[in-house]
């Protein structure tokens, strides 16, 4: 049990992170509110599933004064092979339009991940569902508010196209569950697994994305093994990505290369100061 | 892209407060940008956005000539000193009566 919440509760982190790392340098000053403002959301989102993780360990998370120091002991100082994120969160985009297709994507998955557990048996987890999906709503929104736009413009269509290339091959990783699921779902703690989530994710893709596809920019399907570079080549082409992302199950206990230095970005200042009060 | 005016207004409560401006692509964008530019700190609980060139202006030389008009600021403190002066003198008028039974 204890690992289906830190798979959760390790990728909502890490996403989290990702998302705010934007603030300042996102396309325009509004961008960076908003962007960053969805990623404090999802790390709120980790807060409270650790907190739940140390529940199950028999932690009173009362009295922050206990529980807070508990949850950055989780957070940030597990061994990477502890962690059960998956690679399409420890990726580091470089660019925009990357981290824009990922935040599509992470967020229309992450709904339909809450809804599996808005009936749990695990009372405490069915709250936090509760507050999580208002906000989903929101997150939502805004990646398809961003795309309804975009993808009317050529060369936006086009980078777009290319970031999915990129970001697609991940997919299938997000939708790998722990090896904790099954107790998970045995107990009723969850109504599904996750791994049933990558056919709808992957009609909302092709229905969200439908654009590239019907100008042959990219062909269809996240399931074994991501979207594919159609016919006609677009303007990053040579941009190709440096590592081959494919799908290889191993129920989240591999990190990808992009974990170290993105935990080094996260524990800069603990490093530093390793008992600075905040 | 077109510039919206956003509006705020606690629900319930006073009436909606323009609040600042935001440029945006979409209506649903400037809708999705104000909230968290604007209502992040659960500043409203309604939330107006208004394109800017909807909005119907009229010429600074069509209001200017009520502002030379006087005669329509009444803030009542001259009726008001008026009104404490008659009561002081009235009062003190009661005053000296009194004085006069008790002699």
């Amino acid at each position: 049990m204890r690992e289906f919440l830190l798979a959760f509760a390790d990728d909502e982190h890490l996403m989290g992170q990702q998302h705010t790392e934007w603030i300042g340098v996102a396309p325009f000053l509004e961008e960076d509110l908003a962007f960053s403002s969805i990623g404090q959301d999802e790390l709120g989102h980790a807060a409270m599933l650790y907190e739940l993780v140390l529940e199950l360990n028999g932690l009173e998370t009362s009295d922050p004064a206990i529980s807070d120091p508990a949850i950055d002991k989780l957070a940030f100082g597990r061994s990477s092979s502890d962690y059960r994120s998956c690679h399409l969160v420890e990726y580091s985009t470089r660019h925009w339009s990357e981290a824009l297709v990922r935040h599509w994507i992470y967020d229309t998955f992450e709904e339909l991940r809450w809804r599996l557990l808005i009936d749990s048996t695990m009372t405490p987890l069915a709250s936090v569902t509760s507050k999580a999906l208002r906000e989903e709503a929101f997150h939502r929104r805004h990646a398809n508010a961003l795309l309804d736009k975009l993808l009317e413009a050529p060369e936006a269509r086009a980078r777009i196209a290319a970031a999915l290339k990129v970001i697609a091959p991940m997919v299938p990783g997000l939708c790998e569950p722990v090896a904790g699921e099954a107790e998970a779902l045995a107990e009723g703690v969850t109504t599904g697994s996750i791994a049933d989530l990558l056919e709808p994710l992957t009609e909302a893709a092709n229905r969200r994305f439908a654009q590239l596809i019907d100008c042959g920019l990219v062909t269809t399907g996240f399931i074994g093994g991501g979207i594919i570079g159609g016919s006609q080549t677009d303007a990053n082409s040579s941009d190709t990505n440096p590592q081959d992302y494919s799908h290889a199950s191993s129920g989240r206990t591999q990190r990808s290369e992009f974990f170290d230095p993105l935990m080094t970005r996260m524990r800069e200042v603990l490093d530093y100061d390793p008992t600075a009060v905040w | 892209m077109n510039v919206y005016e956003v509006f705020l207004k606690k629900d319930g409560r006073e009436e909606f407060r323009h609040v600042g401006a935001i440029e945006a692509a979409t209506e649903d964008l400037a809708l999705v940008l104000a909230r968290e530019s604007y209502a992040r700190r659960a500043e409203g609980d309604l939330l107006w956005v208004v394109r800017r060139n909807h909005v119907i202006s009229a010429e600074e030389d069509f209001v200017a000539p009520n502002a030379d008009k006087p005669h329509r600021h009444h803030d009542g403190a001259a009726v008001a000193s008026r009104r404490k002066a008659a009561r002081e003198s009235s009062s003190h008028k009661v005053a000296e009566s009194a004085d006069e039974v008790t002699h």
